[in-house]
């Protein structure tokens, strides 16, 4: 296999990559003579070792003889040889190794033989190899991440939102202007320490996990959360009474759930934005196992889904659409109810060992 | 709806550490207890006529325990008294409900002034008017008994009555106080007395100055000074009557309890369904009370710390209620609220008029002796007037065939100004309860010139 490969270290890759405008050497071989840089890299990202090229083949493995020596105790001794392929790629040899090496989604096992490309990592053991080679062409510059105006507004604006629907909702519910007075301060306040402890903490994973704390970012996430929660609260209360849906009050709440799940998501999504499939099943799966649980104990106790007796939100009558229905059909519904008491009676589970009184009004 | 919790706390004067009513007042019978010969001095100094009217009935005065069959510990006490050979006492039906329902669970004993303690049974007993008839086990024909005091000579208002008792189990006790004729608007007749009675004392009797008879203590009201009230001696007469030849009851009697409480709630609804409801207008609504005949009701305006709207409120209760164990039964509530607030714009308006709505307590979780509340919920139409009604029912597991109804309503016709009422009716049939709801909606009607 060596002898085979020998020959294409020199000469195939300048002639293919060979542009009108670079010296063929030059194009393959940097000013120092390097032909590539190979960083390796631990779970976390941290640079573990680096190894210049600066001649083809390179082999990797734990042995000293290896051109780059790995301290990985997964890694056998001689683990992988590369060579040079296409421009911008690389021929992987896999060599005697029992563990392998992982490539995107697909393993590869002993003697197989795969092409790497610029800017793909490579696993091996636990760490992580990234490729760059003389003749790929570097990406474009980054521009400095900068205090944007445009995210400062939407901060902002985020955080004036919720402000105004607190306000919104301490003028809506307390009658008393006075009383609205001597309580805005502290429900603003609170409202204000509440995103900042909220999105603060989630700064402090984000920083412990992805080294940046994006405490702004945090903060739009939950305000806007926090608004699109009250807001479908607001819409579906507001269903509720104008068409008589109760079952849409009773469980407006769901639609809190998904907001507060949305919500969640996104903040799991900026401290680990690398698993972003993960995070989606994750958050997922807890909504669809925790609700059926809150349900299953709520039906266990009281042999219902909802605890809200009756729709209490009232508008104003005009926004009122369903159509009043006379007095002796709503006497006919409620006849109704002596069914219902039949199977409450008849079920002994229903009857937990509640003191009498202890849930009755006085 | 911000209701007043109880305008009416009436408490029977069964001696039970269950009894809310009892933990309350404990503490502060608790100084009393310490000397015990103060106890014998009561704050007014007690007359000839009173030692000769206990002296008199002391033998015939005995204590009724509730004892747990297992741990042979009370459950409960209350007071009785011979009234008639072969051992037979007469007590409250709520100091014995126990043995009525639970003779499993429980025995009864009686305690003489100065007697041992012997087991008693059960005969008979009278949930409408609270009494119960009990017999000495394996009686002697010995027992000297007190003596009614004839119909052909009633008592007159002002006359001095005796009140007999054990009150809390601190010992025998004599209570003077006065007749003051019979209770208003009280479904069933009860005596007014003008004396202080204590739990405890339940069952025990009253007595003229000549020693007879004249009724027997039941309850009191824990929000005045003196007010107590007595069964009129003719009903245990009657069930002295009935009883007092008997077989001992030894399976539980839910269904003569339940049988008894059917009759009362039959006749309860008629009477509500005869008597025409009061309309009380509010601000171009009308609303349904009871009728002046039929219970009180009290009025309250807005809180003074409450200026953003105005708010009246009315409070009625039918003085109807048992005690049929550890429930109280068989009586008809009505409440309602008026609300004014016009310059509160409509959408605030309804906010707090929502929250005054929601703010409603219905029994969610089921108990050992209810079902939870299934309720039932529409906008209706009042000739012209929207109203948003609900009906929340629960059932009496042993009771059988006995439900609490509730209806709640909201007018919803006008954008700042609205009433809201609630109607509670326990121990009711499933038909007599609709029948009382449906009587109740008919009350609301909206009449001021759009």
């Amino acid at each position: 296999m060596n002898t085979v490969e020998e020959p294409r270290l020199a000469t195939p890759l300048a002639t293919e990559s060979g542009g009108a405008q670079v010296d063929e050497d030059q194009g393959r071989q940097g000013p120092a003579g390097l032909l590539g840089l190979i960083d390796v890299t631990d779970r976390h990202g941290n640079m573990q070792a680096r190894l210049p090229v600066t001649r083809w083949p390179v082999t990797v493995g734990r042995e000293l003889n290896s051109d780059l020596v790995l301290d990985d105790v997964h890694v056998s001794g001689q683990h992988l040889r590369l060579t040079p392929a296409a421009a911008g790629h690389v021929t992987v040899q896999v060599l005697d190794t029992s563990n392998g090496v992982a490539f995107g989604h697909k393993q590869h096992v002993r003697g197989d033989v795969f092409d790497w490309p610029v800017g793909h990592p490579l696993t091996l053991g636990r760490l992580h190899l990234n490729l760059r080679l003389a003749d790929t062409p570097v990406p474009l510059e980054q521009p400095l991440p900068r205090r944007l105006w445009r995210a400062t507004l939407w901060s902002l604006g985020s955080v004036m939102l919720v402000l105004l629907l607190m306000m919104a909702q301490v003028w809506l519910k307390i009658g008393e202007t006075q009383n609205m007075l001597q309580e805005l301060p502290m429900v603003l306040g609170g409202a204000l320490a509440v995103l900042v402890v909220w999105s603060g903490l989630w700064a402090l994973a984000t920083k412990l996990f992805s080294g940046q704390a994006h405490f702004w970012r945090h903060v739009r996430i939950a305000s806007l959360a926090f608004v699109a929660a009250d807001l479908m609260e607001f819409v579906s209360q507001l269903l509720a009474f104008a068409f008589s849906w109760e079952n849409v009050g009773r469980f407006g709440y769901l639609a809190l759930v998904l907001a507060a799940a949305v919500g969640i998501y996104r903040h799991l999504l900026v401290a680990a934005p690398q698993s972003r499939r993960g995070l989606a099943l994750g958050v997922t799966l807890v909504v669809l196992l925790g609700l059926p649980t809150m349900w299953g104990t709520q039906w266990l106790k009281n042999k219902r889904l909802s605890n809200q007796l009756y729709m209490a939100q009232m508008f104003p009558p005009d926004w009122r659409l369903a159509k009043p229905v006379p007095v002796p059909r709503f006497l006919d519904e409620a006849a109704g109810i002596e069914q219902r008491l039949a199977k409450r009676l008849k079920d002994k589970q229903d009857e937990n060992g509640t003191e009498p009184s202890a849930e009755e009004e006085q | 709806m911000r209701w007043l919790a109880t305008f009416f706390s009436v408490l029977s004067l069964l001696c039970a550490p269950s009894a809310p009513a009892q933990t309350n007042a404990a503490p502060a019978a608790v100084p009393l207890q310490v000397p015990a010969p103060a106890l014998a001095a009561a704050p007014a100094p007690i007359s000839h006529d009173a030692q000769r009217v206990y002296a008199g009935a002391r033998d015939k005065l005995v204590q009724i325990r509730t004892v747990l069959r297992n741990s042979d510990t009370q459950a409960s006490v209350g007071s009785g008294f011979f009234v008639a050979q072969g051992g037979l006492i007469i007590t409250n039906f709520h100091v014995a409900s126990q043995l009525a329902l639970e003779p499993e669970r429980y025995r009864g004993v009686y305690v003489p002034v100065d007697g041992k303690e012997a087991p008693v049974e059960l005969l008979a007993f009278d949930v409408q008017h609270d009494l119960a008839l009990l017999r000495v086990k394996n009686a002697a024909s010995n027992y000297s008994s007190l003596s009614f005091r004839g119909s052909d000579a009633p008592l007159a208002r002002g006359e001095r009555i005796y009140s007999l008792g054990n009150p809390k189990d601190i010992g025998f006790a004599v209570t003077e106080g006065t007749y003051n004729g019979l209770v208003l608007r009280s479904f069933y007749p009860r005596m007014f007395f003008g004396g202080s009675i204590n739990p405890g004392m339940s069952g025990g009797p009253v007595l003229d100055e000549a020693g007879r008879v004249v009724g027997i203590n039941v309850s009191k009201r824990q929000d005045g000074e003196q007010l107590s009230f007595l069964v009129p001696a003719e009903f245990a007469q009657a069930l002295l009557a009935r009883g007092a030849n008997a077989k001992p009851l030894t399976q539980s009697a839910y269904t003569e309890v339940t049988r008894q409480l059917l009759v009362h709630q039959e006749q309860l609804t008629q009477r509500f369904l005869t008597t025409p409801l009061k309309a009380q207008k509010h601000g171009g609504y009308s609303v349904p009370v009871f009728d002046d005949a039929l219970a009180r009701c009290w009025g309250s305006g807005r809180d003074a710390d409450f200026k953003a709207f105005d708010l009246e409120r009315t409070d009625c209760q039918m003085d109807s209620y048992l005690f049929a164990g550890d429930i109280t039964t068989g009586l008809i509530q009505m409440r309602y609220e008026a609300y004014d607030g016009p310059k509160l714009g409509a959408m605030r308006f309804s906010q707090l008029y929502g929250q005054s709505f929601g703010n409603e307590r219905f029994a969610v979780q089921g108990t050992r002796s209810m079902t939870a509340s299934e309720c039932s919920e529409r906008y209706i139409d009042r000739q012209g007037m929207v109203m948003r009604a609900v009906v929340c029912m629960s059932a009496y597991r042993k009771l059988v065939g006995l439900y609490d109804v509730s209806v709640l309503v909201a007018s919803l016709n006008r954008p700042t100004q609205g009433v809201q009422g609630r109607m509670d009716v326990r121990g009711v049939s499933f038909a007599n309860g609709l029948k009382l709801v449906a009587r109740y909606l008919d009350g609301f009607k909206w009449e001021a010139p759009e």
